[in-house]
């Protein structure tokens, strides 16, 4: 019976598949954008290139974790149910990124979440399973509630819901005023959010993600791939929405940057190899909502399709990396050791001003030429600038890495670093463009967006030289620890030791959540004795 | 309206405290297709009076049954025995039948969003039975490992919990659409917490029964035969709530 629903489970995948391939070439092609529904009111789906992009990705994706599941299930207890369960759930995915209204998109959104729980908790002797599956499900939930309360603000506007209809009447009509003459855009806009944060685990609402490794391998590839990401995708479903809003998009940048940050310096600081992963999605997702609050919507579908890629093989490979680790541990060697026993060069220093000088010019310099080359407005925007930002911070971060390599030609490491950076960043940049044309090809909405991420401009220029001010002595910062602990060891301060326990510990927000869930059930129970359990 | 048809309809239609006189009549009938009568007919009753007796819903009182369903939900935390787990849920969840009463919502749609309300309630309540049957007791977190002890019991209890809390597409969902997009903002923010509550209890409730290691005991599960009839009714039920509740909005 098993053995069949896997096969069923694939054939079916491969056939999704193929038709979302289909889909895509067609939109490719020029085609008009297709609709499709079965109710009058609801039940009814688009295929416009939002929609048949990610369609594409989570069918490639699901299938893939169909084949990968077929044989690394096959000890496991209830391979028939865990194939039902992932079809069910791929059904639910693509429903959700092709819903044409309301109802049908908050029926998939909820389903996803209750799918996901009985996924995660595959294993059903396992308590602990179940219990991170629960912080899952719940935190879902709570993420679900804006989406429904966004929903019934929309219906209970424009009186639909389907979606192109209220996006038309919205850019008819942007300053649209709802409950206590609040304009309808930014109270969707701030409740869609919500749900986003909640789905792609945004710092507060991020505690389930890096806890949720006791399901398949498979779920976990799934999860990491494609069900985080929803988050980007919805903003950009409510992209009409967003386009109308002042300040949505501002706080949306700002829990994107601290979620990005928070999640780097987690992942960094985390003995536990799967613990470090699941914070690494979480900076990533912060990344992603990031470039939505800079208005950079496309480029969001861009990275978290890479994403998606890249960190579902990084799990589907994870059992060929622990066995090769019973074979080399991977722990980088002293230098003495390389130096004489391995006779491997030793680090070759060069003089630090030029170096600096390379590290901060080249990739400022590759960034704008590549940028300029696809969109010549550029400086008109400053979602792009912030992007062009980052950019550079990780391409100087690069460099500056590159002067701790050991290298007999030191020149020809970074000559090649740097072209290597120029291919990278052309490549990138031409993609993001491509994207940018495929799913939002009116210049005008586009704008439109950037405008609605905007700041007053003097406070931009503040904002991004105080950020290059703190990453810059963050450099020197880091390059000056190097050079002293070389010189003479130094015991970490008291205050930085205090400050690595408090990351090690996750800033207690899971102690906090523990305790609040169990005083809530403490009292609960305090008032059924209180009410004699009647 | 005197004050005593408003104790009537507070009886039927949850207004604590008077609905506690449900979940104590609930508790003293053992009989699980009285149960079941008694599920089904409780808010129907309360509808009735409440058309009867109070044509319009004063606003006072949607504090008042927002305030009642809230309190049973959370008191549904901490609930281990089934049974009184199906009463606070029922009380929960008929209370919220004052929104779209105050709304103006016709008496026709209130009884099938009250049927949607009870129906799965009355699954949970014959498959409570078959847990006394066995174990003594249907009581959660006491003995835990029926996924692996009875599998097909354990998928229908899975769905007919889900049906009970709201998830797509049970009419329970449709129902919940509705209340909410009656309701005014602060309302509807409740029934969202409301909502969360009875998901975070139904987690709760599946977890003690379900997770857990134990032996596969066949001749305890549900009989194949039973299985699919419990399947028809969760099916039919879906068919039904899409028909009379998820195609008027």
């Amino acid at each position: 019976m098993g053995r069949k629903v896997a096969r069923i489970s694939i054939a079916s995948s491969t056939a999704s598949f193929l038709v979302a391939a289909i889909l895509l070439s067609l939109v490719l092609s020029g085609q008009e954008v297709a609709s499709a529904a079965i109710g009058d009111s609801w039940g009814s789906l688009i295929f416009d290139p939002l929609s048949v992009l990610m369609g594409l990705l989570i069918a490639g994706i699901s299938l893939l974790v169909r084949i990968y599941s077929v044989r690394y299930m096959a000890e496991e207890e209830g391979y028939g149910r865990f194939f039902m369960l992932l079809d069910l759930m791929t059904a639910a995915l693509l429903i959700m990124v092709a819903a044409a209204d309301l109802i049908t998109l908050m029926v998939s959104w909820h389903l996803i979440g209750v799918l996901l729980y009985f996924l995660l908790g595959q294993d059903t002797r396992s308590k602990s399973a179940y219990r991170y599956g629960f912080w899952t499900f719940i935190t879902y939930r709570f993420g679900d509630l804006p989406l429904v309360l966004a929903a019934a603000v929309l219906f209970h506007t424009f009186h639909t819901w389907s979606l192109p209809e209220i996006f038309t009447a919205l850019a008819a009509n942007p300053d649209t005023t709802t409950f206590f003459d609040l304009p309808v855009s930014e109270v969707v806009g701030a409740l869609i959010a919500m749900s986003a944060f909640a789905r792609s685990a945004q710092f507060l609402l991020h505690t389930w993600l890096p806890y949720t490794m006791d399901g398949p391998t498979p779920v976990s590839a799934l999860m990491h791939a494609g069900i985080v990401n929803a988050g980007g995708f919805l903003i950009n479903r409510f992209a009409p929405v967003f386009a109308y809003t002042d300040n949505v998009l501002h706080w949306v940048f700002i829990v994107g940057v601290f979620t990005a940050v928070i999640g780097s310096v987690l992942m960094l600081s985390q003995h536990d190899i799967k613990k470090s992963l699941g914070y690494s999605t979480m900076g990533q997702m912060g990344f992603m909502i990031m470039e939505c609050g800079v208005g950079a919507f496309s480029l969001a579908i861009f990275h978290l399709i890479a994403h998606g890629l890249f960190k579902g093989t990084l799990f589907l490979s994870a059992g060929g990396i622990i066995g090769q680790a019973r074979y080399d541990d991977g722990v980088p060697k002293d230098d003495l050791y390389t130096f004489i026993v391995e006779r491997r060069p030793a680090r070759n220093r060069q003089p630090w001003l030029l170096m600096a000088a390379i590290t901060l010019a080249i990739p400022v310099a590759v960034l704008l030429f590549s940028h300029l080359l696809v969109a010549p407005n550029l400086f008109q925007k400053q979602g792009a600038i912030i992007l062009l930002f980052f950019g550079w911070v990780t391409g100087a971060q690069l460099l500056f890495a590159t002067y701790n390599m050991r290298s007999e030609n030191p020149w020809r490491l970074v000559t090649l670093i740097v072209f290597s950076f120029t291919v990278v960043v052309i490549g990138y940049t031409l993609i993001s463009h491509a994207f940018d044309v495929f799913l939002y090809p009116d210049p005008e909405f586009s704008t439109k967006l950037y405008r609605a991420a905007g700041i007053d401009f003097s406070w931009f220029v503040i904002l991004v030289v105080f950020a290059s001010a703190v990453i810059v002595l963050g450099w020197l910062r880091a390059y000056y620890t190097e050079r002293s602990q070389q010189e003479k060891w130094h015991s970490p301060s008291h205050w930085w030791r205090n400050f690595y326990a408090l990351v090690w510990r996750e800033f207690h927000i899971l102690d906090i959540y523990t305790g609040l869930t169990r005083g809530l059930l403490a009292a609960s129970a305090r008032v059924n004795v209180w009410l004699r359990w009647g | 309206m005197t004050a005593l048809g408003l104790v009537l309809i507070g009886v039927f239609l949850p207004l604590f405290p008077f609905s506690m006189v449900f979940n104590a009549v609930l508790e003293r009938v053992t009989q699980p297709m009285l149960r079941s009568v008694l599920l089904l007919a409780w808010p129907q009753v309360g509808l009735w009076a409440l058309s009867t007796q109070m044509p319009e819903v004063p606003a006072w009182l949607l504090v008042w049954a927002l305030a009642t369903s809230l309190l049973y939900a959370f008191r549904l935390l901490a609930m281990r025995e089934i049974g009184r787990w199906i009463g606070f849920l029922a009380t929960s969840a008929w209370a919220l039948l004052w929104l779209p009463s105050y709304a103006g919502v016709p008496p026709s749609q209130l009884w099938a969003f009250a049927a949607g309300f009870s129906l799965p309630l009355v699954f949970l309540t014959l498959l409570a039975q078959v847990l006394e049957h066995h174990f003594g007791a249907a009581y959660t977190g006491l003995y835990g490992g029926l996924a692996r002890r009875m599998p097909r019991f354990a998928g229908v209890l899975v769905i007919s919990v889900l049906a009970a809390t709201a998830t797509p597409i049970f009419p329970t969902f449709f129902a919940m659409l509705h209340a909410l997009i009656v309701s005014q903002p602060v309302p509807a923010v409740a029934l969202t917490g409301i909502w969360l509550i009875w998901s975070w209890a139904a987690a709760r409730l599946l977890q003690g029964l379900i997770v857990g290691p134990a032996e596969p005991s066949p001749e305890l599960d549900l009989p194949i035969a039973a299985t699919w009839g419990y399947a028809a009714g969760l099916a039919g039920l879906v068919v039904a709530g899409l028909i009379l509740i998820g195609s008027r909005l």
